[in-house]
């Protein structure tokens, strides 16, 4: 017996060491770091409490960058959601040209989002078919393209962020709708109830857990949104977010005990996100 | 079993030694360079001066790697903290005192001495007096000039703008010809370049940033003022506001008259055969010709490179008149920084060329300060500020004056 659990540690022992060395280190570390003034190029650095976290929440750059993300995720996570349930419910018809629809509707999430977000920083410019079609429409756009204006750069990059991701959310709702048991259906049609009192009383209801999941796992992903703002706009105009400051802070600063703090300040908010959602979502969720 | 261990154990440790050994024995060393030039077509030029050295020197030899400008910097930094730099490294010139101020490049002022009567710009690469890195191809930013839309705006053909009320004129004129056509190409608040258009302004108009011993900041005067104000102007009333590369493509396509541009654009109109007519032409100052920026890429020692006598004749090889010559005809770069290549005719006949080397004599570099990073982000956010968020001139001047101080002070 102990023989063959020894066999079984030696087998899990390469994830354990990766786990261990690349992912609670660096995480740990981070935390210590956070509490530091370290910067890459000081020979040395210093303890500083909470002063990292103290000079964040004053910090002008950093608030406006918690201001942006807040909307990102206020802004998209709605839409995207129930877009993605519209979507999904259209979908699991059956007609001719479903598989085209689905494939389609996923593409965008199988392709490199800086590829994605380099062709839209096109359509959005000056001159770009988005461009051209408000103009068409008669929607007067920013004279210099949709990403060179304050007004208009972030809301620019949220609808990219909808139309990215809705195809995945979609697949997930879809394989919910899937898992619905045909005989609720039945018994309601029975029962004389019509479309909208199924989706109401049936779907929704069962769907719940299904959309936790979904909103738990975007929300997560939208407080670290990142590339789309490093590749259009390299946070001006606006558009800066919490990881993107991060980002500068670390990476082009080299501030890595600021930047750990500002990681830290995210985690928590980001924890304390996922944890709300949970609560409202368990009183009433059939699981 | 055992003899199968062992046999592994042996040859692993043949293998190791004669990787670990081979050089040291044979009296090769192998000095690692650190690049920016990937381009395909100046890359092969990089690799025969490589060559020409080794066949010179047969026991050194050059282990190139590239790097790319959108996060080469990360990477040296990086490396430099991490141990793990190279021998030689190329920098870009406002990176050098964040490293030559940490005491992580080798001091060439000995090394230099031979050699600064024929180089221009040593400044960015000299901190405390001593120096850190030798000057190899510099940058100047010049006018272009759309000769038919000049022409069509009813100037002649040869007519360049001299000061700032000529500038503003003609580009007010080309904005007047039609409803897709635009004065000026504007940049927008595009990181690391939108401070680079302004600073010629600035600076030709007697304004600067730092006070010269770097202990408070002079941007908030009268001059700075005036100079901020008529860029402005200029941006608002003719501008296309746009990123540089597209800026460039409008140009190219003739719905820009005027943009502020490097030699590359020279490059790029050359290898994809553009039929545009222009002209380039210097930097209007408020009264004459006025100073642009320039910027460029210096060559640096590792502190801890075991091999700094041989990386330094490597150094030298790579910037000689002959070598900056070749690299400077195949990347058709006007900016070598070796003087005396500067006199070379391949320059003196190409007359756009030679605007830059005229340029390049009225040209100026930021001063030399291990803050420029953050100097640089506030310079970058006023600009922003003032000219696309409507913030007033002089207050903004004023408040970017105290963040700089506060950078400076290390508050």
């Amino acid at each position: 017996m102990r023989a063959r659990n020894f066999t079984g540690c030696l087998f899990t022992l390469p994830r354990i060491i990766s786990f261990l060395l690349f992912w609670l280190f660096p995480l740990l570390y981070s935390l210590l770091l956070g509490f530091t003034d370290y910067r890459l190029m000081r020979p040395s650095f210093q303890w500083v409490g909470f002063d990292n976290f103290i000079a964040l929440l004053s910090d002008r750059a950093f608030l406006i960058s918690l201001k942006n993300t807040f909307i990102f995720v206020l802004g998209t996570i709605p839409v995207t959601t129930v877009t993605a349930l519209f979507l999904a419910l259209l979908i699991e018809k059956k007609f001719p040209g479903r598989t085209i629809f689905r494939s389609g509707y996923f593409m965008p999430s199988i392709t490199a989002m800086v590829v994605i977000a380099l062709v839209f920083a096109n359509l959005y410019s000056r001159g770009g078919y988005i461009y051209l079609l408000a103009e068409m429409l008669g929607l007067a756009p920013p004279e210099n393209g949709f990403l060179l204006d304050n007004r208009t750069a972030l809301i620019s990059i949220m609808a990219m962020d909808v139309w990215m991701s809705v195809g995945y959310y979609m697949l997930i709702f879809l394989a919910g709708l899937k898992s619905i048991p045909r005989e609720l259906y039945e018994a309601a049609e029975v029962a004389g109830a019509g479309a909208w009192c199924k989706f109401r009383s049936i779907t929704l209801p069962l769907l719940k857990p299904v959309a936790l999941f979904i909103i738990v796992i975007n929300t997560i992903k939208s407080f670290q949104v990142f590339v789309e703002v490093f590749v259009m706009t390299k946070g001006k105009y606006d558009t800066s977010t919490a990881v993107y400051f991060i980002y500068e802070s670390g990476l082009n600063r080299f501030e890595f005990g600021y930047a750990s703090a500002a990681a830290y300040i995210l985690f928590l908010i980001i924890a304390i996100f996922s944890l709300v959602q949970f609560r409202l979502f368990r009183r009433r969720a059939i699981w | 079993m055992k003899n199968v261990i062992c046999f592994t154990v042996t040859a692993l440790a043949a293998v190791l030694l004669s990787c670990s050994s081979g050089d040291r024995r044979s009296g090769v060393v192998t000095l690692d360079w650190w690049q920016f030039w990937t381009d395909p077509s100046v890359k092969p030029t990089i690799e025969q001066i490589v060559a020409d050295f080794e066949a010179q020197n047969p026991g050194i030899n050059i282990s190139i790697t590239d790097l790319t400008w959108a996060n080469g910097h990360e990477k040296i930094v990086m490396a430099f903290a991490s141990g793990t730099a190279p021998d030689i490294v190329e920098l870009g010139s406002d990176w050098i005192p964040e490293l030559s101020s940490a005491g992580k490049l080798a001091d060439l002022t000995g090394d230099a001495a031979g050699d600064s009567a024929d180089f221009s710009a040593w400044t960015p690469g000299t901190y405390d007096n001593q120096i850190y890195a030798f000057p190899w191809i510099l940058g100047t930013r010049v006018l272009y000039i759309n000769t038919v839309l000049m022409t069509r705006a009813g100037y002649d053909e040869d007519f360049v703008p001299f000061n700032w009320p000529q500038l503003k004129e003609l580009c007010y004129k080309i904005d007047s010809l039609g409803k897709d056509m635009y004065g000026f190409g504007a940049n927008a608040a595009e990181k690391h370049r939108l401070y680079k258009k302004f600073l010629p302004f600035l600076w030709s108009n007697g304004g600067s940033i730092m006070s010269r011993d770097g202990s408070f900041s002079t941007i908030a005067s009268d001059k700075s003022y005036a100079a901020l104000k008529f860029y402005k102007e200029l941006c608002d009333s003719t501008g296309m506001v746009d990123t540089q590369r597209r800026l460039e493509d409008a140009f190219l396509e003739g719905k820009v008259g005027v943009i502020i541009s490097g030699d590359w654009l020279l490059k790029r109109i050359r290898n994809e055969q553009h039929d545009i007519p222009f002209i380039t032409a210097l930097i209007p100052g408020p009264k004459f010709p006025g100073k642009s920026f320039v910027g460029g890429e210096y060559l640096a020692v590792s502190r801890q490179s075991k091999y700094k006598s041989a990386a330094i004749k490597f150094i030298r090889f790579l910037t000689s008149r002959d070598n900056q010559l070749l690299f400077c005809k195949a990347n058709y770069t006007a900016t070598p920084s070796s003087k005396t290549a500067a006199k070379d005719p391949f320059f003196a006949k190409d007359p756009q060329l030679q605007t830059f080397v005229k340029q390049l004599n009225l040209s100026k570099m930021p001063k030399v300060d291990q803050h420029w990073v953050y100097i640089e982000d506030v310079l970058e956010t006023t600009l922003e500020n003032v000219l696309y968020q409507g913030a007033p001139v002089a207050e903004s001047l004023y408040e970017a004056k105290l963040e700089i101080e506060k950078i400076v002070s290390g508050q």
